[in-house]
């Protein structure tokens, strides 16, 4: 067999070991190393391999911003900086129909810019925004709708995680990829708020109205909201600025947002241990899935499976948009199954070959932004497709009173939003690109 | 362990921006603009010492491998690592303990081969006595230190794998369930 053939078979293979449950970075360890012994002929090569690929995987500085970026996410959401940014939206909101929603909406977004994961930012808001949603007499399925997708505003306004782990892959720009991720991201945003006005139009039942603040009041609740500002001011835009190396800067951010949850009193010795616990279990998830797709990636590299798959792809003279939209589409339906980072890892060293060789009439840098962000947003679509998305078990989770069926019913609206969002995108690249100094 | 992981990290963090700061002073010290306006503290900022921590990356490295090998174990006590479970769920409780127990087995020899590994890719960096560019250091300080984490990573999950094991033949507890109460 060659091992050509060999690199076909691993990934229905790999795949087919993943849908039994094996641990995604394991079974990658797996087919990696297997394919290698069958490949070589014998596990020598593989087990030499194995003598400095894992502390060198680990030992990486550009991966390190993973862990500073987590970190920074933990201390967020110990800081009470979640509960400012929701009072805010609420001050300025929650007089409207579907007011409160929509400024848990803004409220996620706002966390979203100190946050690089969805999980959290959905777990941290549903935790401070569901309670209210309710008291003020929410339909529950539209409070944990409502949540679960502004949860993925967390992955999508920078910084993100996954933008990280893309550009790695890709070997872009990071600042480019977080400037590129904004209008998206703000647009996912608006377009949730749009949901939440259309909904609580057709089911006014669903909502409750609160009072008008005076302008002074409203004032005041904004003046919470300047942490958040100046951390994502100080990381993103220090990064962007060149001040600091992308690591440095989620390290600052990381020191920012841990000195002000000490001001808040909220940071005590228990408090810093539960989050470095948490930072400490997703760096291993995450670094164990990397660890996992380099070493099948070196077997990929070997049996030319990449090369292969994009001079069969290209010479088959289909249209780029339809490639394109077929990718998309088997991200979309992946997505409800896999967590995102993974599925990032598995597939963009194959896939991104095939997209470089499509012609869209864009830069390749260009096109690297703009397929990363695309990608970016459909895999977060999984995470609040019912009936798997986590997001919506997280959020579930905080509140059990309300059905999951109720929140699958509302969650649909936002999720055609999303699918929308990703179809004008599809259309006008420079909508995602337009910031960018090309 | 984790802990130590932990503090390993937030001390990676905490020398990260204090060299981001001496990069600043740096630059500071020797830009045009405070030369022109204000020599004697440019001068005094430039004898001061302050600069970026040189070879800073090179900590950052090999503290971070330490630490997500030290975090490992965590996350399989924690059942951490990333999996799919909507295929199998309906195969059962029985069916999904022994999938478990399965794959906890194969991560365990998995873990051991990495530890052993790199306890021969330690002894190659310690034979050839090579050092880290800026600092010095003999690369294979890095390479031990981890080791002992990835040893320690591999027993834990040799005994998670017992535990396991041991619950898919009884038929206790549930699939999804920590190894630890």
């Amino acid at each position: 067999m060659t091992a050509l053939t060999l690199g076909y078979l691993s990934f229905p293979a790999l795949l087919a070991a993943i849908f039994l449950r094996a641990p995604i970075g394991l079974a990658m360890v797996l087919a990696g190393f297997i394919g290698l012994w069958a490949a070589t002929g014998s596990p020598d090569v593989a087990l030499a391999k194995l003598k400095s690929e894992s502390f060198t995987t680990f030992a990486s500085y550009s991966l390190s911003i993973i862990p500073m970026f987590l970190l920074m996410g933990q201390f967020a959401t110990l800081s009470g900086m979640s509960r400012s940014l929701f009072d805010a939206g609420a001050a300025w909101l929650g007089h409207r129909r579907g007011g409160l929603a929509m400024a848990a909406i803004g409220a996620c977004a706002g966390f979203g810019a100190i946050c690089g994961s969805s999980l959290a930012t959905a777990a941290t808001m549903g935790r401070v925004a569901l309670p209210e949603l309710r008291r003020h007499g929410y339909d529950g399925g539209l409070a944990q709708a409502t949540l679960a997708a502004g949860g993925t505003l967390g992955i999508l306004i920078p910084p993100s995680v996954i933008l990280v782990i893309y550009a790695i892959l890709t070997e872009q720009n990071i600042a480019h990829l977080f400037l590129a991720a904004l209008i998206p991201g703000l647009m996912a945003a608006g377009g949730y708020m749009a949901v939440i006005a259309l909904y609580v139009r057709r089911h006014p039942e669903a909502a409750g109205q609160g009072v008008r603040l005076p302008l002074r009041d409203r004032m005041a609740a904004l003046r919470g909201v300047w942490q958040v500002a100046a951390v994502f001011a100080l990381v993103v835009g220090g990064i962007y600025a060149g001040w600091f190396a992308p690591t440095k800067g989620a390290a600052v951010g990381a020191a920012a947002t841990g000195l002000l949850a000490l001001a808040s009193g909220t940071l005590t010795w228990r408090k810093l241990g539960e989050a470095l616990m948490a930072t400490a279990i997703s760096t291993a998830m995450i670094y164990f899935v990397i660890f996992g797709a380099a070493f099948y990636n070196g077997f990929l590299a070997l049996s030319q499976l990449p090369q292969h798959l994009t001079g069969w792809v290209t010479g088959q003279g289909l249209s780029p948009i339809l490639v394109l939209a077929v990718i998309l589409l088997g991200y979309l339906i992946l997505g409800c199954l896999m967590d995102s980072l993974s599925m990032i890892l598995l597939t963009i060293p194959i896939l991104w070959p095939v997209m470089q060789g499509l012609d869209f009439g864009l830069s390749p840098d260009a096109t690297a932004i703009w397929f990363g962000i695309l990608v970016l947003i459909v895999v977060e679509v999984g995470l609040i497709t019912p009936p798997v998305g986590m997001n919506l078990f997280v959020i579930n989770r905080i509140d059990r009173a309300t059905g999951m069926g109720r929140t699958y019913r509302a969650v649909i609206w936002f999720v055609a939003s999303d699918i929308a969002r990703v179809a004008l995108l599809v259309a006008f690249p420079a909508i995602t690109l337009f910031l960018l100094p090309v | 362990m984790a802990l130590l992981g932990g503090a390993v990290l937030l001390m990676l963090a905490a020398m990260l921006c204090l060299s981001v700061l001496g990069q600043g002073i740096e630059r500071l010290a020797y830009s045009d603009a405070l030369a022109a306006r204000a020599p004697g503290v440019a001068q005094a900022l430039q004898a001061s010492g302050l600069r970026q921590i040189g070879g800073d990356f090179e900590l950052v490295e090999a503290g971070l491998a330490f630490a997500v090998f030290a975090f490992l174990p965590l996350c399989q006590l924690r059942s951490g690592h990333a999996t799919v479970e909507v295929f199998t769920a309906p195969l059962g409780r029985r069916a999904n303990l022994w999938l478990r127990a399965f794959w906890e087995v194969v991560l365990a020899l998995a873990l051991c081969v990495v530890a052993w590994r790199l306890g021969a890719g330690t002894l190659d960096k310690a034979d050839n006595g090579q050092t880290t560019f800026l600092l010095q250091f003999p690369v294979w300080w890095a390479y031990a230190a981890s080791l002992c984490a990835a040893a320690i990573a591999a027993a834990i999950a040799v005994w998670c794998a017992a535990v396991w094991l041991w619950r898919a033949a009884r038929g206790v507890g549930d699939a999804d369930a920590d190894p630890v109460a």
